[in-house]
């Protein structure tokens, strides 16, 4: 059981290999020459295409897209369940089927909270 | 015939603390009374007690008026209580101090209701640890004691009242935390928390070493008696107590120490209490000797008397520690003798200030003009102290020096004994000196208004001076009961 | 399968009223009704678990929970806490105006997480138990919303986070090693491993060592403390009370099941960690009762005061290791211990929020002379003070007694010496309270006054706890019931 493991030691240690190697890559590249290094304005923005950016990027978002965001993560959780759930609908029977009544149940409470609460509303 | 008289002594105090405490807005009257009435009926069962109590040759060594009910199975604990000889004195002692602090503080005016509930939980708290012969139940009791004592000390004191109730309350709280750790011991080594199994037990194996299980009950109890070097919670805490709580205090409380000494350190394990008598013996002499040095020197009443409390308690421990019979005797007798004496006077202190405001020595002066009955009650209180023949202080330092000198257990006696009747030396020296400088001497003008003592003051005074000469005179009173208990504990040490 | 249901009938009744509180919040006015239904559905969950107090032991859901006298009777002791705790917050409550019915809501669903953590027989429902009721505590310790409130509650977020994955780390490791989650076949496989000593087996010694100090957290050991002070001080102070009960004894009630029921034996094993939890809990109520001394805050100081109250429990805990044989009074002095701390602390917090109410304060200064505008209520907070220094006549000394003679047994006498010691320096700053309510001057001569639910709930704690201290046969007789399961 615990040789196991060293399949998860193999890929920390690519992990690990992969995060040091990359920044490092263009360093050593240009150590033996491949790649030229003259720098101008273009080439060290952030971007080498496209626009410049506008203002700072500090911007701060209005907290109401966190609600949809919040409620738009309930929908995946309830699809996940019913799609499963869906799949074996004979083996779970019905059993499965007062489960699933539960689970909804609860998650419209939830709607009914965020609803009531305001939270549906942009204002 | 079973009447649970011992449950009645401890908890006809505990009746009237709920009394008190259940009244809506008691009048102060209506409390002292109720409290008074406590007091004095937990005195009569006591009295009728020792009135009842079997004398004859068959029932040495055993336990009387014993109650037993089942109280904690999980660890095998009973609700057990019984007396023999060394226990009945001390709760006479304390039932009869519990009326007269009743009575000596009949005049407090802050806070009257808790006052007295306070009190009363005291006298039963100790009538509780002289009852148990159960170790929780005894640790329970001994405890208890620690919460009326830190509250009466801080609330109703004088003083530097909160360091002294600090103080107390800390170094008790050490004492029992070390005797916690050995009564648990005790209990896993012999299976048992039962005092009377517990004398004389043969002890086969045990996890720890006997020395260290002695020595931690020893702390608790030498703190509380106290031993030198352990005393110096005393001082302030009688100096800044009220006066019931010192009367209690030096009365029936200290005496705790040299009660757990004899019944579990000296009873269970004689043998290494033989082997440490000297060294308890020198703590002893040292405590005597530096305890009349240091009273020497104080100009404040009430701190004089705490410190020749320290030195009269050092006879007990000699008196211990000598471990012969007649000295136990002594000993025993000595904490009662101490418990009335001392008592007496701390009271007299207390009315002194009580009419004068003041306890400093250099402030009084020729008092015996203006209260003449104070000044005879307290010279007969000093001179008892002092052991003068008559009274019960010399009855109990005869017998204490008498068992100790011819005492062949330890190496040495002897001379330990010749250095401690220095001591008594030295008290003659503070107690006349303290009442020439008090009570003759040039009356002061500023004190001619006050009065003497009244009539509530003199009854408890005058009756405490009739216990004191009772046994002064006929002290087999109590030596053929604590013969009843001392006997059997002699003969385990064999001497 | 679903004929099991019935056994987790305590937990599926007090969710259903909590989600009865939450529609009910939305849609009435009045708000006077939802603690009702809260305290009802906790009844009936106590109901429930008193039902299901005679069932002989079984395990249920494929080894996921046992039914047993161990976590019935920590459901139970969770269940009147919660109860105390909702009577306590009546006038508290208000400070939170519009989300009162979030506030009784939250509390009841980590209720149910804490519930199924002390039933837990598997490592993945510990942690989602676990994870349960600390995201609804997460959020009610900031409920205040004030700069201090939300500190708190970020503060044992991130802490919690921290000690969820070390937690998380340590049961990926013993996974590892013993190949199962559930508690009996880890115990399986570790008695018959050959070595004869941790230092054989590494990566189970970690996962162990993780394992205690993620839960370390969760009971505030040292070092893992460093998150009770400031939680404790900013939280609400029903909150308060109730991490430093419920949350507590929950805590001490996994970890005394997951060390004996899967590292319990062989011997060299529980002594190895039994030693572990002896020497932590010299550094736990070392630290907590010195640091007590000098707090003027008395939400800090309980803080620290609960710290040190841990120590003692693991005294008691560290005797259940090195118990070599099913001793019943070795192995119920924790749970006693829990039991009578519970119903202490809960007191003294009641009295402690009744007095806030009125006084708006929690400097300890400010209590000064409280005797005089409250008898009542300093005579319970004094009472429960008395208790938590180990004074009679209180179940705090019973306590005492019980949890350190098992420890005495055990050859533990030394660190029954530390915590005795400990327990005097304790009288320092437990009477210091004492001291300024009974000693001081008021402040001003305004009567504190308090509700009936709250004289209920304080008269509750401090008439139990006098009765644990002078008759406590029949409370030990529970205890020890509850600890029978632990045999070997």
């Amino acid at each position: 059981m615990l040789e196991q493991y060293g399949y998860v030691g193999i890929l920390l240690i690519i992990a690990v290999g992969f995060t040091i190697t990359i920044p490092l890559l263009p360093k050593l590249l240009q150590l033996i020459g491949l790649i030229p290094h003259k720098k101008n304005p273009t080439k060290s923005g952030q971007y080498e295409c496209g626009m410049q950016t506008i203002g700072k990027n500090w911007v701060q978002f209005n907290f109401r897209y966190y609600f949809f965001a919040v409620l738009f993560v309930l929908l995946d959780m309830l699809t996940i369940f019913l799609y499963t759930w869906a799949v074996n609908i004979k083996e779970l029977g019905i059993g499965g089927l007062v489960a699933v009544g539960v689970f909804l149940v609860i998650l419209t409470i939830g709607y009914l909270y965020a609803w009531r609460k305001g939270a549906l509303q942009w204002k | 015939m079973n009447l649970n008289l011992l449950s009645w002594i401890i908890f006809l105090p505990v009746i009237g603390i709920v009394i008190i405490a259940l009244l809506p807005k008691p009048g102060q009257k209506t409390v002292k009374w109720i409290a008074l009435s406590a007091t004095l009926a937990s005195f009569l069962v006591s009295i009728a007690v020792f009135l009842m109590f079997n004398r004859s040759e068959a029932a040495i060594g055993q336990m009387q008026f014993e109650e037993k009910l089942l109280w904690i199975p999980a660890i095998n604990s009973y609700y057990h209580l019984g007396v023999d000889g060394l226990s009945l004195p001390l709760v006479i002692l304390m039932t009869f101090l519990g009326v007269i602090s009743v009575l000596v503080s009949w005049k407090v005016e802050l806070r009257p209701k808790q006052f007295f509930i306070w009190v009363l939980m005291l006298e039963s708290s100790i009538l509780g640890v002289f009852c148990s012969l159960d170790l929780i139940l005894f640790f329970l009791f001994w405890e208890l004691e620690l919460i009326p004592m830190f509250f009466l000390i801080s609330i109703w004191g004088s003083g530097r009242k909160e360091y002294a109730a600090y103080k107390y309350l800390i170094y008790t709280l050490v004492g029992s935390a070390f005797m916690l750790a050995g009564i648990l011991s005790v209990y896993f080594i012999t299976h048992t928390f039962d005092i009377t199994a517990l004398r004389g037990i043969q002890i086969g194996t045990s996890f720890i070493p006997l020395t260290v299980l002695f020595f931690l009950l020893m702390v608790g109890f030498a703190i509380k008696l106290p031993v030198f070097p352990l005393h110096t919670w005393l001082p302030d805490a009688h100096t800044n107590a009220p006066t019931a709580a010192s009367v209690i205090l030096a009365g029936a409380l200290l005496k705790m120490g040299g009660y757990g000494m004899i019944r579990l350190c000296v009873s269970m394990l004689p043998q290494v209490a033989l082997q440490y008598a000297p060294v308890m013996c020198t703590l002893a002499v040292i405590g005597v000797i530096y305890g009349a040095a240091v009273t020497l020197r104080q100009t404040d009443l009430k701190r004089l008397i705490a410190y020749s409390s320290v030195s009269h308690m050092g006879y007990v421990l000699l008196g211990i520690f000598a471990l012969n019979q007649v000295s136990l005797t002594g000993a025993s007798l000595q904490m009662f003798s101490h418990g009335v004496i001392t008592g007496l006077l701390f009271a007299m202190v207390g009315l002194v200030y009580d009419k004068t405001h003041t306890r400093d020595l250099n402030n009084l002066s020729g008092l015996a003009r203006q209260m003449p009955i104070i000044v005879v009650v307290f010279s007969i209180a000093g001179l008892a102290s002092l052991g003068l023949p008559g009274t019960a202080g010399f009855v109990a330092e005869f017998i204490t020096f008498a068992g100790s000198f011819t005492s062949v257990a330890v190496a040495g006696m002897k001379i330990f004994t010749l250095i401690a009747v220095i001591g008594i030396v030295v008290t003659s020296g503070y107690i006349l000196w303290m009442l020439q400088r008090v009570f003759y001497g040039y009356p002061l003008d500023k004190y001619n208004g006050v009065k003497d003592a009244d009539a509530v003051e003199m009854i408890s005074t005058f009756a405490v001076v009739a216990v004191i000469m009772l046994v002064g005179i006929y002290p087999a009173i109590l030596t053929n009961v604590i013969y009843m208990g001392i006997e059997p504990i002699a003969k385990l040490i064999g001497m | 399968m679903m004929d099991q249901i019935r056994y987790i009938a305590p937990e599926i009744s007090l969710l259903c009223f909590a989600l009865i509180v939450i529609v009910l919040d939305l849609f009435i006015k009045p708000k006077k009704v939802l603690p009702v239904i809260a305290v009802a559905g906790s009844f009936v969950a106590l109901l429930a678990v008193l039902m299901l107090w005679g069932v002989p032991v079984t395990d249920v859901f494929n080894k996921m929970l046992a039914v047993d006298q161990f976590g019935l009777f920590f459901k139970a002791l969770i269940l009147v806490s919660l109860v105390l705790v909702i009577l306590a917050s009546n006038r508290y409550v208000l400070k939170f105006e519009k989300f009162q019915g979030e506030f009784y809501a939250l509390l009841m669903l980590s209720a149910i997480g804490l519930m199924l953590l002390v039933s837990a027989i598997n490592l993945i429902t510990i942690y989602v138990a676990l994870e349960l009721s600390s995201i609804s505590l997460y959020v009610l310790v900031s409920f205040l919303k004030d700069k201090q409130s939300s500190e708190a509650g970020l503060k044992y977020l991130i802490l919690g986070a921290v000690a969820s994955a070390i937690l998380l780390y340590g049961m990926a490791l013993i996974f590892g090693t013993t190949g199962n989650t559930c508690l009996t076949c880890i115990a399986d496989y570790v008695k018959g491993m050959p070595a004869a000593s941790l230092a054989g087996s590494p990566v189970l010694l970690i996962g162990l060592v993780l394992l205690i100090s993620g839960f370390g957290f969760k009971i505030a050991s040292v070092p893992f403390q460093m998150w009770v002070p400031d939680v404790y001080e900013g939280a609400p102070t029903p909150i308060t009370a109730y991490l430093s009960v419920a949350s507590k004894a929950a805590g001490f009630a996994v970890i005394a099941r997951i060390l004996l029921t899967a590292f319990g034996m062989p011997a060299w094993l529980h002594n190895d960690w039994a030693m572990i939890i002896a020497v932590l809990a010299v550094l736990t109520m070392t630290v907590g009762n010195i640091v007590a001394l000098v707090q003027t805050n008395i939400k800090r100081l309980f803080g620290y005061s609960s710290i040190a109250q841990a120590g003692y429990l693991m005294v008691g805990l560290a005797a259940m290791g090195m118990a070599a044989q099913a001793d019943s009074t070795i192995r119920s002095g924790l749970i006693f211990f829990l039991f009578s701390y519970t119903l202490t602390n809960l007191g003294a917090f009641i009295a402690i929020i009744a007095i806030s109410n009125k006084i708006n304060s929690d400097n300890i200064d400010d209590y000064s002379g409280m005797a005089k505008r409250s008898p009542l209520l300093a005579t319970g907070l004094t009472i429960c003070l008395v208790s938590l220094t180990g004074l009679p006549p209180t179940a705090g000394l019973i306590a005492k007694i019980y949890i350190f003679s098992g420890a005495v047994d055990q050859g533990l006498l030394w660190l029954v010496i530390i915590a005795v010691i400990n327990s005097c320096i304790s009288a320092f700053y437990y009477f210091k309270v004492v001291k300024v309510m009974w000693m001081g001057e008021p402040v001003n001569n305004d009567e504190v006054t308090s509700t009936w639910p709250e004289w209920l709930a304080l008269g509750f704690c401090c008439l139990a706890v006098v009765v644990i201290g002078i008759i406590p046969g029949a409370f030990m007789a529970i205890t020890q019931n509850a600890a029978k399961i632990f045999g070997i």
